[in-house]
């Protein structure tokens, strides 16, 4: 069979818009497995077209206001599944608080794209290129999910399974997604190896930090595109913890990143290239982000 | 009419009206505001919609095609080479290649047959339930073992993969070499190109009352697809229809296609009695259509100790994919410019065109000649350096002048502005003083680098092939101006620059003109291709509007009462030179016209001359004219990614009379687009023979975000004698140097030489680490 894109989509399903989350979550628990949710589309309808997903149902959630927000709040902001990547991207609490966040999404797509693509719909992707991902990682981001008989909230670490696969279970979606505020003197940002300006990441990185006197802590690394889903680079980070960083120890960090990755070869990259361009982006993500809490553009 | 009573005029025209001016494309409005038109727009409601059974094997044997479960759909119906009236021939330089193969199948990709439905969802769902059955064949992807193998053949009946043969033999490079003082020999390889147009190709083929059809396609020459569609369909030419809507881009691709899908549609149409539509999906537009020939060219020079060219030995092999189409064409044109535009004494050229099973190459913007100036272009530079000179200076020591002879031994007696541009070029960039700096100061991560590369291009066919212009220029009773021309209208803005053309010479407002063009109801203009569409095109257009003028100064005289050298037409009016109040308005003018009895339409026809060439020592008249250009580019190396990022383009042309700057930008801008993605982003992936790329996610043409900075171009007018008011072709142009430009800088800016493109980011990562050149040095 074909497996790719006809521009049409050839199978026949049922089409919902509910209203409520409530009645979303209904749908959901009814068809089960045979339903997909559909946000922005721009990745599903795309997967419908070339048939990877066949539904027997889908349910529009972007008619459901309260999936749509952005809620900054003492200890972090709540931002609403189907909240669009384009109202994000103009959001000052987004810019402010998280901006490597904020350049991840501003350098996704299109605006175009920007103004159908929903955050919840680019985690529950589960692309392991995903430029969402890395950010929300670093900022230690917990994503909500719900269903008619509860809600859980999980980390968004523990979120991706593997390529395309996520730790929802049939009848779950997402709601929400928490971001904590970062401590005072934290630094992040993000990077992505693109062949044009509008390309899926050969390599994403995002990191943060918090710097206190001259060493620093809390250090977080994550990249995407270089294994089956977005990854910590644990081993990167500890080389980091708690020592001031030297433009030796930055170099020495990305090598280790370099080393913990598991890169694939593919029509987009080389793993040999990803493994190699790794080193370099983690260490200037590094200088971004001390620069950024070194200028006091640090995060409040 | 004399052609040089033509040039005389031109030369003597002090001032133009319209010519020269940036006046509006004429298809502007209809653009911009969305009413124009386009193939699928076309579609009628009780169309069939067609769709391709493809090859999923590179090379096998057709055993059977099983169409019955697809035929258990419904409505639908399956068309195999059985079903073929006529001749089951689309091959355009030689006769290789079937509409649909009925024995074996050369790509995967290859239509093998054809399925309509009432609708697109079932026409889908039964092209996946054609069952055909082949018994595979090995297959050979690399030209260079396809040219030793004869195990393995693509076209059996010919004994060989090597599809074309070409020769260029000028002087004695023997002894051309023992006289040089320095030598540079290298290889140059260079990928394929999708031609990417926003409209994919398509056709709508709709049966007429007479056993005809009449075809509504994306195409780039009318009269050849009627030619095709005729014969596949066994009628004579006339009662094949063939029409031009807006056409979302070409770039040479449906120059090659539009015959194709035409003849696809109109067999289905044929068939059934009901007309039919084929739009290429994306993915067909990938895989199944030609692309740019992907090269190897083995490239020695050599030059005296002051930088003079003595020699050159150039092997060509351009990679034909499964058919040869216009590769024996494409391989002539990469042959006859390999020199690039430099005086060279002593040259052997030779040229190979090989069958491989993959997609087939064909037609794209350049035609051959930006892979040999790559190579050539990068020698150039390659030679400076051992010279120790700069590489304006090594140009400027050879480039052609009027008076000089090309590596055919053509001599280019005028008309040759490349000299001054390239001189204008290098005082406007300051281009020594940036290239000593970059090369000098060459340390950091991200580095700089300036680079500069010429090109020319011949105008019209090759050699002794035929060209000519013909139009046809209708005066409405209203005074109103129709011209009829076979050029089509692909974005390039043709049909404005013909309009520009009538109502220059008519002395009309150029609004009063409309273009009929891309049709195959209008006189066979040629195809719109070779940079000829305004340039070539025009001149028909010229010569009637000419006809037409003469005619209407008689009767304005009769008006005027004055004679008729004494009656001057512009703006509309026509009044006596020595009293312009005394005015006729162009209505009346028109109407009274055709009262007196004058004929108030008239065709314009024109053969182009052209010299003897001599195909055994590839010597001889080449081409009527060459266009010139020449760019610098400046670029940011990233040493530790291998990004290269191309900041700024200045080009400079040599085109003769530039009609009108606003559209000669937009395809300077275009071209230069379109030859960086080919120099750094565009890529196809094979893997035995399959395609991994097929589409926009994978294969990456530059945005309008990665698109440089691209300067106000030098324009040195070298008039041609035989273009409308001295005008050369234009569209090619500026593609051709852009990938030399790019990789020059390159090398200026980390003085390491990349001989491959594209030159993706992992590719100079690798060159550069290979070469030892790292931060901070
Ligand atoms: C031209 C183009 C360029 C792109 N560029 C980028 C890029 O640079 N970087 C990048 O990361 N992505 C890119 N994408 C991919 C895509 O745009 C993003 O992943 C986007 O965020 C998806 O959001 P959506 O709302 O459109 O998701 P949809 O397509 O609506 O949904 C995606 C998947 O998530 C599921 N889903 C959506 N919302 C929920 C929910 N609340 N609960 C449970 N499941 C849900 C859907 O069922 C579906 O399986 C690009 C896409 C296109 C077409």
């Amino acid at each position: 069979m074909n497996r790719f894109n006809t521009h049409i989509i050839p199978v026949e399903f049922e089409y919902h818009e509910p209203r409520t989350i409530r009645e979303a979550l209904e749908l959901l628990a009814r068809w089960g497995e045979d339903a997909k949710i559909l946000a922005g589309g721009t990745d599903l309808l795309v997967q419908m077209k070339m048939r990877r997903v066949e539904p027997k149902c889908v349910i529009n959630i972007k008619r459901i206001p309260e999936l749509d927000y952005i809620r900054e709040g003492p200890a972090g902001v709540r931002i609403g599944a189907a909240t669009r990547l384009r109202r994000l991207e103009r959001s000052g609490a987004i810019k402010r608080l998280f901006p490597a966040l904020h350049r991840a999404i501003g350098w996704m797509a299109s605006v175009q794209v920007r103004n159908m693509a929903t955050i919840g719909g680019n985690l529950c992707n589960a692309s392991p290129a995903a430029d969402t991902a890395p950010p929300l990682m670093v900022y230690g981001a917990r994503v909500k999910l719900a269903s008619v008989s509860g809600e859980r909230t999980l980390p968004l670490e523990d979120f991706f399974t593997g390529p395309g696969q996520t730790a929802m279970r049939p009848g779950e979606m997402l709601t929400e997604i928490w971001i904590p505020r970062q401590p005072e003197g934290t630094g992040s940002a993000f990077i992505k190896v693109a062949r044009t300006a509008m390309d899926l990441a050969k390599v994403n990185v995002a990191v943060a930090l918090t710097l206190k006197g001259w060493s620093a802590f809390n250090v977080r690394i994550a990249l995407g595109s270089v294994a089956p889903t977005p990854m910590r680079a644990r081993e990167a980070e500890a080389a980091l913890e708690g020592r001031p960083p030297t433009e030796g120890l930055l170099r020495r960090v990305g090598d280790i990143a370099s080393e913990e990755i598991r890169p694939i070869t593919d029509v987009r990259s080389t793993a040999e290239y990803r493994r190699e361009v790794t080193k370099v982006i983690v260490a200037d993500a590094l200088r971004k982000a001390l620069g950024m809490v070194r200028v006091g553009g640090g995060v409040g | 009419m004399s052609s040089s009573s033509v040039l005389e005029e031109i030369r003597r025209a002090e001032e133009f009206l319209v010519v020269g001016k940036g006046v509006w494309r004429i298809d502007a409005l209809d653009k911009v505001t969305g009413r124009a038109r386009f193939t699928s727009d076309f579609v009628l409601k009780d169309a069939l919609h067609v769709r391709l059974v493809k090859s999923p094997i590179p090379h096998g044997r057709i055993i059977e095609i099983d169409a019955e479960r697809a035929l258990g759909l419904g409505p639908v119906r399956v068309f195999t080479a059985a079903d073929i009236p006529g001749e089951n021939q689309v091959g355009y330089a030689l006769p290789d290649q079937p509409l649909l193969p009925a024995d074996k199948v050369r790509y995967v990709g290859e239509p093998v047959a054809l399925v309509a439905a009432p609708d697109e969802d079932l026409a889908e769902k039964a092209a996946e339930l054609v069952e055909v059955r082949y018994e595979e064949l090995p297959a050979v992807f690399d030209p260079l073992e396809a040219m030793e193998r004869s195990d393995v053949l693509v076209h059996e009946d010919r004994g060989t993969n090597i599809a074309e043969m070409t020769r260029v033999r000028k002087g004695n490079v023997e002894r051309g070499f023992e006289e040089s003082d320095v030598v540079v020999e290298n290889t140059y390889r260079t990928g394929h190109q999708e031609h990417a147009p926003l409209e994919t190709e398509g056709a709508v083929a709709i049966p007429d009352t007479q056993g005809g059809v009449t075809v509504i396609a994306s195409i780039q020459y009318p009269h050849l697809c009627q030619r095709i569609t005729a014969r596949v369909l066994g009628l004579p030419h006339s009662m094949v229809r063939v029409i031009q809507p807006y056409v979302g881009g070409g770039f040479g691709g449906k120059d090659d296609m539009g015959p194709v899908v035409s003849a696809m549609a109109a067999l289905v149409a044929f068939k059934t009695g009901k007309p039919a539509v084929l739009v290429y999906s994306r993915r067909d537009s990938f895989t199944s259509t030609c692309k740019r020939d992907p090269s190897v060219v083995r490239y020695k020079t050599g030059a005296t100790r002051d930088g003079r060219l003595k020699a050159i030995e150039v092997q060509i092999i351009l990679d034909s994919g499964a058919y040869a189409n216009r590769g024996p064409y494409v391989l002539w044109r990469a042959t006859m410019h390999a020199g690039g535009p430099y005086e060279v004494p002593n040259a052997k050229v030779d040229g190979f065109l090989v069958y491989t099973n993959k997609v087939f190459e064909g037609s794209f913007r350049g035609f051959g000649n930006p892979q040999v100036q790559f190579a050539a272009e990068s020698q150039l530079d390659e030679l400076a350096e051992r010279l120790g000179m700069d590489p304006l200076e090594i140009r400027l020591k050879n480039l052609l002048r009027p008076g000089s002879r090309t590596i055919t031994d053509q001599l280019l007696e005028s008309s040759v502005g490349i000299y001054e541009a390239v001189k204008l070029l290098g005082e406007k960039t300051g281009f020594r003083a940036k290239w000593r700096e970059y090369r000098r100061e060459r340390a950091g991560r991200v580095r700089r680098g300036i680079g500069i590369a010429c090109g020319y291009h011949g105008i019209s066919t090759s050699r002794g092939v035929p060209d000519w212009s013909n139009a046809t220029v209708i005066l409405g009773r209203d005074g109103s101006v129709t011209v009829e021309t076979g050029i089509c209208e692909i974005g390039q803005g043709s049909w404005t620059a013909h309009a520009q053309i009538a109502a220059e010479v008519l002395g009309v407002p150029v609004e009063r003109v409309k273009v009929v063009g891309g049709t195959s109801d209008a006189p066979d203009t040629g195809a719109t291709h070779a940079s000829r569409g305004s340039s070539i095109g025009g001149i028909g257009v010229y010569v009637a509007a000419k006809r037409l003028r003469e005619r209407l100064a008689e009767a304005a005289a009769r008006l005027l009462e004055c004679d008729p050298s004494d009656v001057e037409i512009r703006e509309g009016r026509a009044f006596r030179r020595d009293s312009p109040d005394d005015y006729v308005e162009w209505e009346e003018l028109v109407q009274a016209a055709y009262s007196m009895g004058y004929e108030m339409s008239a065709t314009g026809y024109f053969f182009l001359p052209k010299g003897k060439f001599d195909m055994e020592r590839g010597l001889g008249y080449a081409y009527p004219a060459f266009s010139y250009i020449a760019n610098v580019a400046e670029v940011e190396v990233d040493l530790e990614t291998g990004k290269v990022r191309v900041v700024r383009v200045w080009p400079a042309l040599a085109a003769g009379r530039i009609l009108n700057p606003v559209l000669v930008e937009g395809q300077i801008e275009g071209a230069i687009a379109q030859g960086m993605g080919y120099a750094l982003t565009e890529e196809l992936k094979f893997e035995d023979g399959r395609m991994l790329n097929p589409n926009f996610t994978d294969y990456l043409i530059p945005t309008s975000l990665d698109v440089p900075e691209v300067e106000a171009p030098i324009y040195v007018e070298d008039l041609y004698e035989y273009g409308p008011f001295g005008a050369k072709g234009v569209g090619e142009m500026a593609l051709i140097p852009t990938p030399a430009a790019i990789m020059n800088a390159v090398k200026n800016a980390t003085g390491v030489r990349i001989t491959e493109i594209p030159a993706t980011p992992e590719k100079v990562y690798f060159h550069l680490k290979e070469a030892g050149v790292v931060a901070g040095e």
